[in-house]
C-alpha cells in the first residue's frame, strides 16, 4: 500500500503525463453573464485572447444574446477588464444590420461599435486580423463563409497578439472541420428550447446545456 | 454733366467743409487714452510689365497679346519690339508685319499670378508682412526691418537689385499708408515719404488714373475739371461721397492716413514635392515601394523641421508613354510619421495596377497644418497594465478604409425616433465627432438585435404567418402609429414570435386594409 502510493506520486511527477484539469486555472475568463454556462467554461467565463467559434444553423436563436452581457462589459466606460479605455467591438461582415436601439437595451456602448462590410472573404479575414491585432478592439465578431484551418490559426494568433477576443459564427457543417479555436460551441434550437453543446474547450470538458439563453 | 449741376456743386463749396481741411481725428481720438501709434512704412512694388515678364525673359523681341473683341491686340511689347515700332494696342498681324521675327504670346493670367506669388515669397525674407493689392501690386511693410537691413536706402536698394536680377522692372514707392504707396508707385514717382504729414503734399499732383477708380468716375471727374488728387481733395466731402460713393471717400481718407487701413498679410504655403528619377524603367514592385519609402522619409524630415503635419499625400508614378498613375492617401489627422504613411501605402499599393514600367516617382504633400503633439500616458489601469497598443482606433479605421473603402466602415448611433427603421444611423468614424445622440427614446418593449434592411412580406396559412413554419406569438402587440407628418408614416402592431426552429422573430401586422404580416428582424 505504502509502496503503491509513492509510485503513483512518482507517476504524477512525470512531465509526460497530461492531466485534464491541470490547465483549468490557467487564465480567468470573462464572465458570460449566464451562470450555467460559466460553470462549464474553464476559467469561469469566455476565454479571452483567443478564438471562439459558435456554430449556428439559423439566425435569431440566441447566438447574439449569448454574447451580449460580455460585450456590454467590454465596451463599458469603466470595465476594469482589459483596457484603460473602453474597448471597441468590431462586427465584420454581419449578415444583417445590428440594430443600435437593441444593442443599447443590452447595455452596449454604441460609441465603441465598428461595423465593417468587406467585399469578399479574403478582405473579411484581413479586416478581422487587422482589428484583432490592433490592440484597440476588445472583441471582433465575424461571419465567414468558409474558415479554413489555416485561417482560424491566423485569427487565433492575431487575437493573442492584440489580446482581443475573436468570435466566428459558422454553420453546423463546420463541426467536422479542424479548427484552432480555443472554444467551440454549437447552438441548436427548436420550438421547445435551445441546446448548447461545448464541442471543444481548451482546458475544459465537453458538455451539453439546455436553455441557457 | 450739365452746366447747371456743375454750378450747383460749385456753389456748395462755400458752405461745406472741403476734403482737405477736415481733420476729424483730433476730436474722435483723445491723445491721452490711446497707445502710441506704431509707425508703419509701406513699400509698394508695382509691376507694370508683369504680363510680359511672367512668361519669359524680356531681352528679346516679344509681345504679349490679348483677345479684345475677337482681335488679338498687343498688350505689352518688349523694349526690342518697341524699338521696331511695335506698340500696345496694335493688332498682332500689324506687329508681325513690322517685325517678322517677333515672338507673339497669349497672355496667361495664371503665369502672372504664379510669378507674383514667387515674388511675394521672395519678399518674405525682408519682412513678415507681404500683401497682395491687385493683380500686379505687392505691398511690403518695412518699418520693422529698417534697422536690420541698414536703413531705408539700403533696403530699397537691396529689393530693387533683387527684382532686377529676377527680370522684373518694377516701380517702387514708399509711404506711411498702403494706398498712398500704391498710388505713388502707379504714378511712377520714385517717392519715399516717411512722415504721415507729408503724404498730402506728395499725393496732390498725382493724376487720377493712378487711383484705379472706374473709368466712368474718372471721366466725370475730368469733365468737372478735376485732373489730380489735389483737385479731388478740394471738393466738399458730403457732395463727393453722394456723387461718387462713400467707398471713394474712404479710399482717400485711408490714403491720407486719416482712417486705418488694415491689410491681411500673405503666407507662402508650405507644400512638399519631391521626385525620384529611376536610372531605367522599373516594374519591380518591391523596389518601387522602397523608393516610395525613401520619399516618405524626406517628407517626414521636411515636416519635422517645420513642426507640421499633412492629411493627404499624393504619389504619381510616371511612365514613358501614357499618363501617370496617381495614388492618393488620406489620414484622419495631420500626420508626419513616414511609418504610418508607408503602412497605408502598402495596403493600397497591393491593389494598384501599373499599366507599364515606371520611370519616375513623385511625392506631393497636401496642405500642411500645425501638428498637435500628444503627451504620453503615465500609467495604465487594469490587469494588463503597461500593455502597448499597436495602433489607435483612428489608425485602424484608416487602414480598413484604405482597403475596404470608405462606405464599408462605419460606427452607429441612435436617433430619437419611434419608427424602428429611422431609430438609428450610421456614423462616419473619422469625420463624425458627435459622440452622443441628443436624446434617446427608451422603448419599453424589447427590440431585436438583427434588423432587416426592408421588412419582408410573410405568407399566411389559416391566419397564421409563416416563416420556416407556422409562427407562434410570444409577446405583443406593441402599437406604433407615428410619422404622419411625412410620406413614410407607419401604423403597425409589432409582435415577438417564435417559429418551429426556435428562431425568435420581430414581426408586424400593418393596420391598413390588407392587414399583411411582415418580418422586420431577428432577436439574435
Amino acid at each position: 500500500m505504502q509502496r503503491d502510493s509513492s509510485s503513483l506520486d512518482k507517476l504524477l511527477e512525470n512531465p509526460r503525463l497530461w492531466r485534464g484539469h491541470s490547465q483549468a486555472h490557467a487564465a480567468p475568463g470573462l464572465t458570460s453573464g449566464y451562470e450555467a454556462l460559466d460553470r462549464h467554461l474553464p476559467g469561469g467565463g469566455w476565454p479571452q485572447s483567443s478564438l471562439t467559434e459558435i456554430l449556428v444553423e439559423h439566425y435569431g436563436i440566441g447566438e447574439l444574446r449569448l454574447l451580449m452581457p460580455a460585450l456590454a462589459a467590454l465596451s463599458a466606460e469603466d470595465n476594469g477588464v482589459n483596457y484603460a479605455e473602453p474597448g471597441w467591438i468590431a462586427w465584420v461582415a454581419p449578415p444583417f444590420q445590428p440594430y443600435p436601439p437593441a444593442l443599447q437595451q443590452w447595455g452596449i456602448n454604441l460609441s465603441r461599435m465598428l461595423i465593417v462590410r468587406p467585399k469578399d472573404d479574403s478582405e473579411m479575414l484581413w479586416s478581422a486580423e487587422q482589428a484583432l491585432s490592433s490592440g484597440t478592439c476588445a472583441a471582433v465578431l465575424l461571419w465567414p463563409e468558409v474558415l479554413e484551418d489555416q485561417a482560424s490559426r491566423r485569427l487565433q494568433l492575431a487575437a493573442e497578439k492584440g489580446s482581443s477576443w475573436a468570435i466566428a459564427f459558422r454553420p453546423p457543417a463546420a463541426r467536422s472541420e479542424p479548427s484552432a479555436a480555443a472554444l467551440r460551441i454549437e447552438l441548436l434550437s427548436n420550438s421547445e428550447g435551445t441546446r448548447l453543446s461545448i464541442l471543444k474547450s481548451r482546458g475544459g470538458r465537453p458538455a451539453v446545456l439546455h436553455d441557457v439563453v | 454733366m450739365s452746366t447747371a449741376r456743375h454750378h450747383r456743386s460749385n456753389k456748395g463749396l462755400f458752405d461745406q467743409h472741403s476734403l482737405a481741411f477736415e481733420e476729424p481725428q483730433a476730436r474722435q481720438q483723445p491723445q491721452a487714452l490711446t497707445a502710441p501709434v506704431l509707425k508703419r512704412l509701406w513699400f509698394c512694388v508695382y509691376l507694370p510689365q508683369l504680363p510680359l515678364e511672367a512668361s519669359g525673359p524680356a531681352d528679346e523681341a516679344r509681345v504679349v497679346v490679348e483677345d479684345q473683341q475677337g482681335i488679338h491686340r498687343v498688350l505689352l511689347a518688349s523694349a526690342q519690339a518697341e524699338s521696331a515700332g511695335v506698340m500696345s494696342g496694335q493688332s498682332a498681324n500689324a506687329a508681325l508685319a513690322l517685325l517678322p521675327t517677333l515672338r507673339v504670346e497669349e497672355r496667361s493670367e495664371l503665369a502672372e499670378q504664379q510669378a507674383l506669388e514667387s515674388l511675394a515669397s521672395w519678399l518674405e525674407q525682408f519682412t513678415s508682412v507681404v500683401c497682395f493689392a491687385g493683380p500686379d501690386v505687392l505691398l511690403v511693410e518695412i518699418a520693422g526691418s529698417l534697422r536690420l537691413y541698414g536703413g531705408l536706402l539700403s533696403l530699397r536698394q537691396q529689393i530693387a537689385a533683387g527684382l532686377e536680377q529676377q527680370g522684373f522692372s518694377a516701380s517702387l514707392a514708399i509711404a506711411p499708408t498702403p494706398l498712398a504707396a500704391t498710388w505713388l508707385a502707379k504714378g511712377g514717382r520714385r517717392a519715399c515719404i516717411r512722415e504721415p504729414a507729408n503724404i498730402t503734399a506728395a499725393l496732390r499732383s498725382l493724376p487720377l488714373h493712378c487711383l484705379d477708380w472706374p473709368k466712368s468716375i474718372c471721366e466725370s471727374l475730368t469733365g468737372m475739371g478735376i485732373r489730380n488728387i489735389g483737385d479731388c481733395l478740394r471738393l466738399p466731402r458730403e457732395g463727393f461721397a453722394r456723387r461718387f460713393g462713400p467707398q471713394r471717400l474712404l479710399e482717400l481718407d485711408r490714403a491720407l492716413g486719416r482712417l486705418p487701413d488694415p491689410r491681411t498679410s500673405w503666407r507662402a504655403p508650405e507644400r512638399f514635392c519631391a521626385d525620384y528619377e529611376m536610372t531605367e524603367e522599373q516594374s519591380d514592385r518591391e523596389l518601387l515601394l522602397a523608393v516610395c519609402r525613401e520619399l516618405l522619409l524626406s517628407l517626414e524630415r521636411f515636416l519635422l523641421t517645420r513642426q507640421l503635419g499633412t492629411q493627404r499625400v499624393l504619389f504619381s508614378f510616371f511612365h514613358l508613354r501614357g499618363p501617370a498613375t496617381q495614388l492618393s492617401l488620406g489620414c484622419a489627422d495631420a500626420e508626419r510619421m513616414s511609418d504610418r504613411w508607408f503602412d497605408l501605402l502598402r495596403i493600397r499599393f497591393e491593389q494598384l495596377t501599373l499599366p507599364e514600367a515606371v520611370i519616375a516617382v513623385r511625392l506631393r504633400g497636401g496642405r500642411t497644418q500645425a501638428i498637435r503633439a500628444e503627451s504620453g500616458r503615465l500609467w495604465f489601469k487594469g490587469k494588463t497594465a503597461g500593455q502597448k497598443l499597436r495602433f489607435s482606433m483612428t489608425q485602424l479605421a484608416e487602414r480598413l478604409i484604405a482597403r475596404v473603402g470608405n462606405q464599408s466602415v462605419a460606427g452607429v448611433a441612435t436617433v430619437a425616433e419611434h419608427r424602428p427603421q429611422f431609430a438609428w444611423r450610421p456614423k462616419a468614424l473619422l469625420a463624425d465627432k458627435t459622440v452622443h445622440a441628443l436624446s434617446t427614446i427608451r422603448c419599453g418593449a424589447c427590440r431585436p438585435l438583427w434588423m432587416l434592411p426592408e421588412p419582408t412580406l410573410l405568407a399566411v396559412d389559416q391566419g397564421y404567418p409563416l416563416h420556416q413554419g407556422r409562427l407562434r406569438i410570444l409577446e405583443g402587440p406593441e402599437r406604433l402609429e407615428t410619422g404622419w407628418w411625412d410620406e413614410e408614416g407607419i401604423t403597425r402592431d409589432y409582435y415577438t414570435a417564435i417559429n418551429p426552429r426556435g428562431m425568435r422573430l420581430w414581426v408586424f401586422r400593418s393596420r391598413d386594409r390588407n392587414a399583411c404580416w411582415y418580418l422586420h428582424g431577428f432577436f439574435g
